[in-house]
């Protein structure tokens, strides 16, 4: 029943030559630089790249030029800090949980980040987002030991129960959330654009402010990638190869929530993007942690941007706020792998 | 506890005038509060729990898992779905279960479509159920962020389950058709039974176990859009009731559904209670409170079957 037999055992890698790994990090990179090229050329407005081009060099002013330094400049940088933020995260959770469905998102860490920082709104009436900052961390690491608490209770970590704790908390943390934004219009107003998740609007500072948080979680999480590839053995494999793998489970976790708060705390909560970008990176890379942390830190902006870019695209000239987007792209994602998880 | 909670609120009235007032005697302000503002509540509060705990009670005996019911996979998110749907297209109140019901279909076949072929396992179940639950919710989101302020509060009230302002017409709407929904249960309560007997004895005994549960399963389906378009998808009441009553009354009759529903109705009614005259909060919608007594639950009944030797499905 709830019990599933243990994850499948990864597919073999398709065992990539040594010598074509560099080559797919540039074309990915390659890619990346495409997407930050669409974010800032494509939108309400339509600008011709060569004119980006100008107003980057600063030989263009006033008009376009304006639109693209002074918005879209500023949206595509938070969009690739806040993707490769989650991406990495998302890789990092997968391995130390050693589950498939682990997320910020299913992981409930969102949904405490949002529910600080509403709960902060509400009682101490905070209105900017550089304010949220500490709130949305703190939610996220309360969130992120609880739904980590709730799979452990039983020995080992389950996917399914997993991901089930963690929507159950999410489920929780949203009704509270509700009842806020209920009892406060003043709270409703500051926090339903918030929450949906967005990257336009925001300012550089509060990306500032969260910047060393997103450094070391970035960090952290490429020093413990060799490690989780023991991890992937299973902890008393890992335990006999030498790697302490308590010690890599406080750290990994670490590197989780500072990667999803600091996040959560510039964009909102953005769904889907940790879940998803492991699983694009794996059938190209292999499951070695050593790529596919680097790999999910190039993966997770390409997705933000695109479902960002999407989002302007699809109802010009208004948009849709990246969050849910990503939703909407992601839901039928986690249902084809629950397929693949429960497929045996 | 239906006369407390005719009796209390702003204006206390003494409990026999409150069900004099009931049936339009006595004093007009009591007439009038105890009709158009409680009455309507308190039976939303009554026909909702009870549709919400009969739904849970169907699902799980269906899958034969106490963890599948209308908010974990999804059904009573594409309830809300619909109705907020509905409150952006600014139709009359009183379609609301229509609308309600077409989301909870939608939330149906979209699990259906990507469910079907394990035969509705429950893991798998469980997680397509949550992937539904996340799109309609994106969708949601979407109108909230858009709708005026005024309208994303309503629609917000909605989502989180709520029994503020109920008025007659959608208490007969909904109630009307939950009551049909629940007699049509008990009427099939011996399919069900047959069904637990397992697949190859239901077939020995003259039973489509696949037709019959695919109907029963839509009946779940349209029971919890139904409960869920009076108050909103109010959590794990659907979940937590049927194991109330099971640890209370044991295994299923039609007895114990009576119980499920009974108990379904007072749970709703006293979680009501608690927003309206105990918590000092003010202005909670009840799912807040469900949810909060709802998912320890959940969680002890996932520990506990962590511990259960496996069964097949």
């Amino acid at each position: 029943m709830l019990r599933t037999e243990p994850p499948a055992p990864a597919a073999p890698a398709p065992r990539l030559p040594a010598t074509r790994r560099p080559l797919l990090l540039v074309a990915g990179v390659g890619v990346l630089v495409l997407c930050a090229a669409l974010s800032l050329a494509l939108g309400s407005r339509s600008i011709p790249l060569a004119a980006v081009v100008d107003a980057l060099s600063g030989t263009a002013h006033g008009g376009d030029a304006d639109v693209v330094v002074g918005l879209r400049v500023p949206r595509t940088v938070i969009g690739v800090t806040v993707g490769a933020a989650l991406g990495a995260a998302g890789a990092v959770a997968q391995g130390v949980t050693r589950n498939p469905l682990a997320s910020p998102t299913t992981l409930g860490i969102n949904a405490g980040a949002s529910f600080a920082v509403v709960a902060a709104i509400f009682a101490l009436g905070l209105t900017h987002p550089l304010e949220f900052v500490w709130f949305a961390v703190a939610g996220a690491a309360g969130a992120a030991l609880l739904a980590y608490g709730m799979a452990r209770r039983s020995g080992d970590l389950d996917p399914v129960r997993l991901a089930l704790g963690g929507t159950v908390l999410s489920a929780v943390l949203a009704s509270w959330t509700s009842a806020l934004m209920l009892a406060s219009r003043r709270t409703l107003d500051e926090a339903r654009f918030w929450l949906a998740g967005s990257i336009s609007g925001r300012s550089l500072d509060a990306l500032y402010q969260v910047l060393p948080l997103i450094a070391v979680g970035i960090v952290l999480a490429l020093l413990v990638s060799p490690a989780l590839n023991a991890l992937a053995l299973g902890d008393e494999t890992a335990q006999a190869l030498g790697v302490p793998v308590a010690r890599i489970r406080v750290l990994g976790g670490l590197a989780v929530v500072l990667l999803a708060a600091g996040s959560v705390a510039v964009a909102g909560p953005v769904a889907f993007i940790g879940l998803a970008a492991p699983h694009l990176v794996r059938p190209l890379l292999g499951n070695d942690h050593r790529v596919l942390v680097p790999g999910c830190l190039i993966a997770g902006p390409v997705l933000l941007l695109t479902a960002d870019v999407l989002g302007r695209l699809v109802v010009r000239p208004s948009e849709i706020e990246v969050g849910i987007v990503t939703a909407f792209l992601g839901a039928p994602l986690l249902a084809v792998l629950a397929r693949k998880v429960t497929s045996r | 506890m239906t006369g407390l909670a005719l009796s209390t609120g702003q204006v206390r009235i003494p409990l026999p005038d409150a069900l004099r007032a009931l049936f339009g005697f006595g004093a007009d302000g009591d007439v009038l509060v105890v009709r158009e503002f409680r009455a309507p509540r308190v039976l939303s509060a009554l026909i909702a729990g009870a549709g919400l705990a009969v739904a849970g009670s169907l699902l799980q005996r269906l899958f034969r898992n106490p963890l599948a019911s209308p908010d974990v996979i999804g059904v009573t998110g594409g309830a809300s779905f619909g109705a907020v749907l509905l409150l952006a297209t600014g139709a009359p109140q009183a379609l609301t279960p229509l609308a309600a019901l077409g989301g909870g279909l939608l939330a149906a076949a979209l699990l259906g479509a990507f469910a079907w072929r394990s035969r509705m396992a429950v893991t798998r179940l469980v997680l397509v159920g949550l992937a539904v639950q996340a799109g309609l919710a994106a969708a949601v989101n979407l109108m909230i962020v858009r709708f005026p302020a005024e309208l994303a509060g309503q629609a917000l009230q909605w989502t989180t389950g709520s029994l503020y302002g109920r008025t007659w017409p959608e208490v007969w709407a909904a109630g009307g058709a939950i009551a049909v929904a629940v007699a049509a249960v008990f009427l099939l309560n011996r399919r069900v039974a047959v069904l637990d007997l397992g697949d190859d004895s239901a077939g020995g005994l003259g039973l489509d176990p696949h037709r019959n549960r695919l109907g029963l399963l839509l009946l779940a389906v349209v029971l919890a859009s139904l409960a869920a378009a009076l108050t909103g998808p109010v959590a794990f009441v659907a979940l937590a009731v049927p194991h109330l009553t099971r640890l209370l009354a044991g295994p299923p009759t039609p007895a114990t559904l009576a119980l499920t529903a009974l108990t379904g109705s007072l749970l709703l009614l006293a979680a009501d209670h608690l927003v309206l005259h105990v918590l000092p909060v003010h202005g909670l919608p009840v799912g807040a409170v469900t949810a909060t007594l709802g998912a320890p639950w959940l969680l002890v009944l996932m520990i506990r079957q962590g511990r259960l030797p496996q069964r097949s499905s």
